[in-house]
């Protein structure tokens, strides 16, 4: 929220406080301030220029040639203004000065072959307003040479503040002075309202009536009869536009003025557009379509607040006005509504309309119940400074059930309990006081105190702990340099992710992060997605279903980037609906799990004089992850599957299991699902649950003393048809050789067309030892031989090298 | 006698090698030399004949032998298997090593890696939770009511009346509370998501590390000392800060914590608007209704809370201006860190 720090000065002194000091303090008592808007600074060096002349460019119809002079001197401008005259004042930028908008400085140029020193400005280019119809004209009493500051009154320094949802009652000047009063112990002194009231009292002229006292407990109004709607005076004007807001008339400006004044939002009907002089308050009992001031129909819910007179509504309960009732220039009476809504019911009727005004802002973070009838009188005395008329005699007041302030007890232990330091009771009560809290009890250890109702935030103990700790300031809270740590067990749930991301760092791949929202195609791919009730675009509509759509698009846009040759992983979760049809209430209709993905693509390595180009294939990929699950001591627990061609995802692949249960599963990414990403090389991929093998992972590791008598190993070659399998070999000659065999590996193996058609050679080194005792050459050699016998017949296969 | 012939034999083998052009040939040398009827074999067989006391030293030999033929065979097919022919070259120690690679984690990783040991080193442990939410653990638990403006702090993605993702870490300190008593002296980190625009400065997904103590004494003074500790460990011992007043619905007293800006030493620049501090994280002591929710006593217990934003800490520290490099995951800023 914008406050001026000269429309502040109006109900406090600041006098030998600077800016700066201002701008500290409120930001380290909870009134963040994050902008400074100093006007002398901002409009230094800017005059009134008088246009001495105007004529066409030569070389461009829309522009003109103007002569400007500053008081001193003449100044070639070119100015591409439609409404720029000879003989206006106008701002005029001389060379060297900086642009507000935009923060550009004013250089000597040539446009369209002319020279131009200088600029003749728009109200937006110096942030005055968002008016880009033409240059701003001035006023022609203005000497030329007079500095803009000083001709427009522009010495005030805005401050731009973060007001938090629980400060309703900062979101005015008044509000913001009362803080500042409070941190600078000053006295805030708040407009008296004096009024001229005719003799004609106002129950002859209007009535209001709630139906709905629980969304509206409080509905005041004053009416002013034979008022001049026309343009604000400048003072007012300039109080309007250094908030922000566009002055519009008198009345309207008035109103806006009040509720930056003091808080209380403020609507003015055009009485005589009110049925029956009359305002009723009630909640819709159906669904309705209003149209509001701004002229955009608008649909209600039942239940919606309405102010209606005696046959139709006429405004949105704190929201807007509506078309049928609003001021126009013809307006003669007027009845000024101030009230106090139920928040939540604000809230409620802005969020489905979409529709946050200024008043509705107010009034859903809590106004000050007790300030309608002061707003309303206030309002009513400018009026008829500012637009004459007469101010009927008597408020209306409709206020059923008074709210009354709320009494709490603060225990002065109970301060040092929460901030860890003593503050002394004087300096408490003094804090309290110059908020504006009443101590109405005190005992030696505790007071008990009244909340004025502007202060809706404070309801407990601790909210009044936090205004003491606030304005006594949190630098004085001590910084402690010690602490006490508990013995118990620190548990890190992350830590299996951590072993996780060590792990494939050391294969060799680099981790990437992604953003969970996908596309439906992306999501689809791979499982039954979880749809974004309200997504920003259709890119972002779905939760991810597995990391391999991910994976894929981050593959697709590097090799665009000609990154093509990647070795990646990711862990994260993903998430999945139970079934196609249910719709999310509980925890058990969707699952969330957290997955890892390898990544291989491209080429291993590059040309290298040690040797030549390799790329990625499906070996290195059940390398990675062979090697990966033996670090995490799974690769005896677990077994491969083999599949080709029955998988929409792979071209082939291999599943992972313990148990029974699939643990992980990839292979090569089939070229159907690659053309979806614009992929033309070969991806290898495989997932893995990470939940699963978090739970295998907590099986101890045991120690296993190592090999203390000599390993034998003996090499056999066989040519096997080319269908034969090393794995179907391996198991055979497992089964059948002697315990004495532990492993069994391959180091060769080649097709030629010296073995025949359709043959290949396959080598392999038998490893034979015994935990207990060195084996004998004969032992070996009997296993061996036998093996040769047997491995021959079975698989057809012609031992080598004989 | 059989060391002459193990020499013999190498010299023969060599100069069968200078014959191999491919793997077959190479198969055969193995299977002439070190196949089971083989000549090195043979050798081995005639150790029996040999005198005991020099058993030892022939055995030695052979195995030497075998181990020397076995490896400039695999030598040689390796270079085959690449498609070139090394021959053997002349030793050049200039050639540049070959190339070897190790993977690196992701930026944010690291940087919640260090955030993590940081509070591991002062006792905290570390939990997590799910990031597809409840609406109850996600804001009413946290005192956020239905129909509250403060539901306005932070933007949400909804997946139905109940459920949405979590716009905070602060579900998680729900979540642990519900699953012991006091002491509780943890950190949160995780994913959180929030329905704004994406631009540099703000993203549709980013990361936070929630921190929760709750014990009988704990003060708004030990939160400061903790997080200043924290900060001094993370950006530097000598550095300025400040706690100023802020709004959680979740904790009160509340504050955001303020460090000086080290792009321009408090002076003013774009980075930190002019003001001279960065805000680093906003933290508070847990508000009594929270422990409500968790049946806590709060006359009893008093707890403070704190959270922080990953990305922004790593733009600050690395000096990334945009928030999105994190996620386009280029290969070459992952490889960077
Ligand atoms: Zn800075």
């Amino acid at each position: 929220m914008k406050i001026s720090l000269n429309w502040i000065k109006d109900y406090l002194d600041l006098k030998g406080i600077s800016t700066k000091e201002i701008v500290n303090k409120l930001t380290m008592s909870g009134l963040e301030v994050e902008d400074v808007f100093d006007q002398n600074e901002t409009y230094k060096g800017f005059v009134v220029g008088f246009v001495d002349e105007k004529e066409k460019h030569p070389n461009a119809d829309r522009l003109s040639v103007c002569k400007v002079n500053d008081g001193k001197e003449f100044f070639q401008v070119i100015c591409g203004a439609p409404n720029v005259e000879q003989g206006q004042k106008v701002v005029f930028a001389p060379i060297g000065t900086i642009i507000p908008k935009g923060n550009f400085e004013i250089k000597k140029a040539k446009i369209r072959g002319v020279e131009s020193n200088g600029m003749i400005c728009a109200e937006d280019e110096l942030e005055l307003s968002d008016d880009h119809s033409g240059i701003m004209v001035l006023d022609s009493k203005f000497k030329a040479g007079t500095s803009l500051t000083k001709a427009l009154k522009l010495d005030d320094v805005i401050l731009e503040i973060a007001i938090t949802p629980n400060r309703p009652d900062a979101l005015s000047h008044i509000g913001v002075a009362r803080d500042l009063a409070a941190i600078f112990n000053r006295k805030l002194s708040i407009p008296k309202v004096k009024l001229k009231e005719s003799k004609s009292n106002i129950k002859s002229a209007a009535s209001i009536e709630i139906i709905d006292a629980e969304n509206c407990p409080r509905y005041s109004g004053k009416v002013v009869k034979n008022v001049n709607i026309k343009e604000s005076p400048e003072w007012l004007k300039n109080r309007i536009s250094s908030i922000g807001l566009r002055s519009r008339n008198n009345v309207v400006d008035i109103t806006n003025f009040v509720m930056y004044e003091c808080g209380q939002p403020l609507h003015a009907f055009d009485l005589e557009m009110l049925g029956g002089h009359k305002i009723v308050v009630q909640s819709t009992k159906q669904e309705s379509v209003f149209t509001t001031l701004d002229s955009k129909e608008r649909k209600l819910p039942a239940g919606s607040l309405m102010i209606c007179d005696d046959e139709k509504p006429v405004a949105i309960a704190g929201v807007m006005g509506g078309e049928n009732s609003e001021i126009t220039n013809d307006t003669k009476n007027i009845l000024i509504e101030s009230a106090y809504f139920n928040p939540s019911s604000i809230r409620k009727t802005a969020k489905i309309l979409g529709l946050s005004t200024d008043a509705s802002y107010r009034f859903e973070r809590g106004t000050d119940p007790a300030n309608t009838v002061y707003a309303a009188e206030r309002t009513a005395q400018l009026i008829s400074e500012l637009a004459g008329g007469e101010i009927l005699s008597g408020t209306l007041d409709v206020y059923p059930n008074k709210i009354k302030e709320k009494k709490i007890k603060l225990r002065f232990n109970r301060i040092e309990k929460i901030l860890g330091y003593k503050i002394s009771n004087t300096k408490i009560k003094s804090i309290l006081k110059k908020l504006g809290i009443k101590i109405i009890s005190e005992l030696k250890d505790a007071v008990t105190v009244t909340i004025p109702t502007y202060r809706p935030d404070i309801e407990r103990e601790i909210d009044l702990i936090e205004e003491i700790a606030r304005i006594a300031g949190y630098d004085n809270v001590p910084t402690v340099s010690r602490i006490n740590v508990t013995l118990e067990v620190k548990h890190d749930e992350t830590s299996f992710s951590n072993d996780i991301r060590e792990y494939s760092n050391a294969l060799g791949l680099s981790e990437m992060i992604n953003n969970p929202l996908q596309p439906e195609a992306f999501s689809k791919l791979t499982g039954i997605p979880i749809k974004i009730t309200n997504p920003q675009n259709l890119d972002m509509e779905f939760l991810r279903t597995s990391l391999l759509p991910g994976a894929l698009n981050i593959v697709s846009k590097n090799i665009k980037k000609g990154e093509k040759d990647l070795a990646l992983f990711e862990t994260g979760n993903v998430f999945n609906l139970g079934s196609e049809k249910s719709n999310i209430s509980t925890f058990n209709d969707f699952k969330e799990e957290e997955k890892l993905i390898f990544v291989l693509t491209g080429e291993k390595n590059g040309r290298e004089w040690y040797g030549g180009v390799s790329v990625y294939d499906i070996y290195d990929l059940k390398g990675i992850v062979n090697s990966f699950l033996n670090k995490i001591s799974l690769d005896y627990f677990t077994n491969d599957s083999y599949y080709s061609s029955d998988n929409s995802l792979y071209e082939y692949y291999f599943t992972k299991k313990y148990k029974n249960v699939v643990v992980g599963q990839g292979g090569k990414v089939s070229s159907n699902v690659l053309n979806k990403f614009d992929i033309n090389q070969e991806v290898f991929c495989f997932e893995l649950d990470i939940n699963i093998l978090k739970s295998i992972n907590a099986k101890k590791k045991e120690y296993v003393e190592p090999l203390k008598y000599p390993k034998v190993f003996r090499d056999f070659s066989f040519i096997f048809d080319t269908k034969i399998r090393f794995e179907e070999v391996k198991n055979f000659i497992l089964q059948n050789s002697s315990n004495l065999l532990k492993d069994i590996t391959i180091f060769d193996i080649f097709e030629s067309n010296d073995l025949g058609l359709n043959k290949k050679s396959m080598a392999f080194q038998l490893e034979y030892y015994d935990e207990n005792r060195t084996l004998t050459e004969d032992e070996v050699e009997k296993d061996f031989l036998n093996l040769i016998k047997l491995v021959s017949k079975k698989f057809n296969a012609q031992l080598r090298g004989k | 006698m059989l060391l002459e012939k193990t020499e013999e034999v190498k010299k023969n083998f060599l100069n069968d090698l200078d014959s191999v052009n491919d793997n077959e040939s190479i198969e055969n040398i193995r299977i002439k030399y070190l196949g089971r009827n083989g000549i090195v074999s043979g050798l081995f067989d005639k150790l029996k004949e040999i005198p005991k006391e020099q058993k030892p030293e022939a055995g030695k030999s052979l195995n030497l032998l075998r181990n020397e033929l076995t490896s400039k065979l695999e030598e040689l097919k390796s270079s085959f298997g690449k498609g070139k022919k090394e021959g053997g070259i002349e030793l050049d120690l200039s050639l540049p090593g070959r190339k070897y690679h190790i993977g690196s984690k992701h930026i944010l990783t690291q940087t919640l890696d260090e955030i993590k040991s940081i509070f591991r080193g002062m006792g905290f442990s570390v939990y997590t939770g799910p990031e597809l939410e409840s609406d109850y653990y996600n804001f009413e638990a946290l005192n956020f009511p239905p129909d509250h403006p403060a539901r306005d702090m932070q933007d949400t993605f909804f997946i139905s009346d109940d459920f949405l993702l979590r716009t905070h870490t602060s579900p998680v300190q729900i979540r642990t509370m519900e699953k012991m008593p006091p002491p509780v002296r943890t950190i949160m980190p995780g994913r959180v998501y929030r329905n704004e625009a994406v631009s540099a400065r703000s993203y549709c997904m980013f990361h936070q590390v929630e921190g929760l103590y709750v014990d009988e004494d704990v003060t708004f003074a030990e939160l400061k000392g903790t997080l200043v500790s924290f900060a001094r460990q993370f950006y530097g011992e000598d550095l300025k800060y400040r706690f100023r007043p802020s709004f959680f619905p979740f904790t009160e007293p509340s504050a955001e914590m303020d460090i000086t800006c080290f792009i321009c030493k408090g002076s003013g620049c774009k980075v930190c608007k002019q003001s001279g501090w960065l805000e680093i994280l906003g933290c508070g002591m847990v508000d009594p209704n929270v422990f409500n929710y968790v049946n806590y006593d709060p006359e009893k217990y008093t707890g403070y809370a704190f959270g922080m934003g990953i990305e922004r800490i790593a733009m600050l520290k690395y000096g990334i201006t945009d928030i999105r490099v994190f996620f386009e995951n280029d290969f070459r800023f992952l490889k960077q860190f």
